[in-house]
Formats: structure tokens, sequence, C-alpha cells
């Protein structure tokens, strides 16, 4: 077969020139390129998903925090509840005790009060029979019919003299 | 020229009788491997890569890196190419092990690439630079060297395809002559099976072909790197 010489520039020169041009287009085209998107675009989805998983992540953080400062602020509300109606309920205690007191003072003015005038009246109306009981007696001494009235007033007046003192003592 | 001798086989004539080595159909062969393998590498790409998948996507990852740690960030716009270069590159220099002429052992393919290198470090140099920052790149360190630079420019693609032409071309000159040196061993015992052609040349095989092949397409896509980002900067 017939061959060319070892160290020989010919047509092959071009031919090879052109055919790794050619080469070059291909492996470009359906190897380079494909596989550097492929990863790039992989790298990009995988940098994708783990920043949606943070996310997320932070989210729920935020949505457990936010449930356990809810929790804890229940507990207080609650607590403060329990703290007002036992201070209420003190107070209104309280109060009633006040009423209570108050009430009994003045029942027992009141009764002190009506003791003192049932005193007075009593003392008036034996005042009073004592002076018609002098008066009977003094009239039996006499045996002179004196104007009633006009003694009255005198024997009262002597009563209230002399039993003043008396009575009050 | 043509004849015996270590050449590529012209297949066939194209019209207007433009010869098709063997160079330029192995090329085609690589191609169409290398085509089929990207089509089918890339579909079916899964979120979680599977074993076959995990492999295309450290080539291609370790590719970029290369290009990032050896060219800067700015220049992984580079990658595909010079993962193209690395590729073909290794493919081509270990072709000698299936039986083929590497591609690389034709300084046709070697020069061809070469020349590529060589209009991309100015091109890009001139782009990244300015073409007056580029051209007073040659009368640096000083004007009187403006020969020399050039020269050296010159030098650059000759020396980066002649390299890696001779040591593929050279392995493959040393495994035929191997190869008829223990074929003729066999006849001269009167063995008329050449028993001697098992097993003795494989670790040559080894050496030659993925050891010197698999460094040499790395030498040659790395210095490609260096002097387009060098030029660039």
């Amino acid at each position: 077969m017939l061959k060319a010489g070892l160290v020989e520039l010919s047509w092959t020169f071009f031919f090879q020139i052109i055919n790794t041009f050619i080469l070059f287009l291909i492996l470009k085209n359906l190897l380079f390129k494909p596989v550097t998107e492929f990863m790039s675009n992989r790298q990009k989805g995988i940098e994708e998903s783990l920043n949606e998983a943070q996310k997320k992540n932070q989210e729920a953080e935020n949505l457990k925090e936010e449930y356990l400062t809810k929790l804890s602020g229940a507990e207080e509300e609650g607590r403060q509840i329990v703290k007002d109606a036992a201070k209420r309920a003190e107070e209104r205690a309280n109060e009633i005790l006040k009423a209570a007191e108050k009430e009994a003072e003045q029942i027992k003015e009141r009764a002190s009060l009506d003791i003192e005038r049932e005193r007075k009246k009593a003392i008036n109306s034996l005042k009073d029979e004592i002076a018609s009981i002098s008066m009977m007696a003094a009239s039996k001494l006499i045996e002179k019919d004196l104007d009633e009235s006009g003694h009255k007033t005198l024997v009262k007046k002597f009563i209230d003299e002399v039993g003043e003192t008396r009575w009050q003592n | 020229m043509g004849g015996e001798g270590f050449g590529p086989r012209i297949v066939f004539y194209l019209p207007g009788g433009i010869p098709v080595t063997e160079t330029v159909t192995v090329t085609w062969f690589i191609m169409l491997v290398l085509a089929v393998f990207s089509y089918f590498a890339t579909r079916n790409f899964d979120k979680v890569p599977k074993k076959f998948q995990n492999f295309v996507e450290v080539l291609v990852e370790s590719i970029y890196n290369l290009t990032k740690q050896t060219m800067g960030e700015d220049k992984l716009g580079f990658a595909p190419y010079m993962g193209t270069l690395l590729i073909f590159l290794a493919i081509a220099n270990i072709a000698g092990l299936f039986g083929l002429r590497p591609p690389t052992a034709d300084a046709n393919t070697t020069l061809g690439l070469a020349t590529i290198t060589f209009v991309m470090i100015h091109f890009f140099g001139m782009k990244s630079k300015g073409v007056g920052g580029y051209l007073k790149g040659f009368l640096e360190p000083f004007p009187a060297l403006l020969p020399l630079n050039i020269i050296g420019e010159l030098a650059t693609p000759v020396s980066l395809g002649f390299r890696l032409f001779g040591n593929i071309v050279g392995g493959m000159i040393i495994m035929s002559l191997l190869y008829g040196a223990l074929g003729s061993l066999s006849n001269a015992i009167g063995i008329n099976i050449p028993v001697f052609m098992t097993a003795i040349p494989a670790p040559l095989h080894i050496y030659f072909d993925l050891f010197a092949g698999i460094l040499q397409s790395f030498i040659f896509t790395m210095l490609t790197m260096v002097f387009v980002a060098m030029a660039m900067d």
C-alpha cells in the first residue's frame, strides 16, 4: 500500500485542523456544555433546597417561640385572675364584716337610747304617781278642798325640788 | 516521497487527487467514538449521579479545575477547547494499543494542533492587551531583542508540534522494530508462530503508548494553556 512520508506536510495538515475544530464543537456542545450546565443547575438546586429547609426551620422555631410566649402568658393571666378573685373576695368579706359591725353598733346605740327613754318615761310616770298620791294624802290630811290644779302644780314643784336630787342619786 | 517507511498509509484519494491518509481516517474514527460517547454520556443524566455519570462529571470537572488552576478563573472559557485537546490527544496517543496508527504520529496532526495553539496565543494576546500592547511585548525587555522574540514566538509551535510527534512516532518505530526483531527471532529458532511477539512487548507498550502517550497529551495541553494565559496576562 502506498505510504506518505514520515515527516511530510500535506493536505492532512488542513484536514487535521478542521477535524480538531469539528471535534471541539462536538465535545463542547455534547459533553462540556450539558455536563457543566447540569452540574451548576444541580448545585443551584441543592443550594435552593438547603435555603428552603433553613427558612422552614426558622419559621418553625419562630412559631414555637410564639406559642411558648402565649402559653406562659396564659399561665400568668390565670394566676392573675385567681389573685384578683381572692383579693376581691377578701375585700368583700372585710366590707361585710365592717357593715355588720356598724349595724351592731347602731343597734346597740338605738337600744341604749330606748333604755334611756324608757327610764325617763318611768321616772316621769313615777313622779306623776307620787304627785297624785301625795296630793291625795295632803287633801286627806288637811281635809280642805283645795283647788286641785293649783295644788298640783304646787306639789309638783315641791317634788321636783326635793326629788330631783333624790331620784338622781 | 512515499513508498516504504513509517509514514501513514494513504487510504484513498479525494476527487482532485487529494490523498486521505490513515491519520485522517483514524482521527475520524476517534471523533465518531467521542461523539457517540458524549451523546450517551449526557443522556439520562440524573440528579443523583450513578457510576457512569460520576465518571463523566469527574472528567469534566477536573478539566475545568485544571484550566482554572493553570489559566485562572477569568479564562475558564478555554476549558472546552483544552478538554477537547486533552481527550483527543490522550486517545490518539494510546490508539497504538488498539492496533491503529496514532494520528499524533503524523507531523501534520501535531503541527496542525500547534498551529491552532500559535494562532490562539497571538489572537487572544492581541484581544486581551490590544494591538499596541501586544506589539510592544516584542520589544521587551529592550528593542534590540525584537528578532529573538520573533524567533522565539515562531519556535513555540514548532517545538510544541515536534515534541509530541517525536515522542509518539519514536515509540511507534521502536515498537515496530521490536515486533520485527521478535518475529525474526522466532523464525531464526525455527518456530513458524512468532511466539516472542506475545508478552515481551507488553511492558514497552505500557511505557510508550500508555505512559508516554498520556504524559505527552498532558504536556501539550498544559503548554497550550500556559502559553495562551501568558500571552493574555
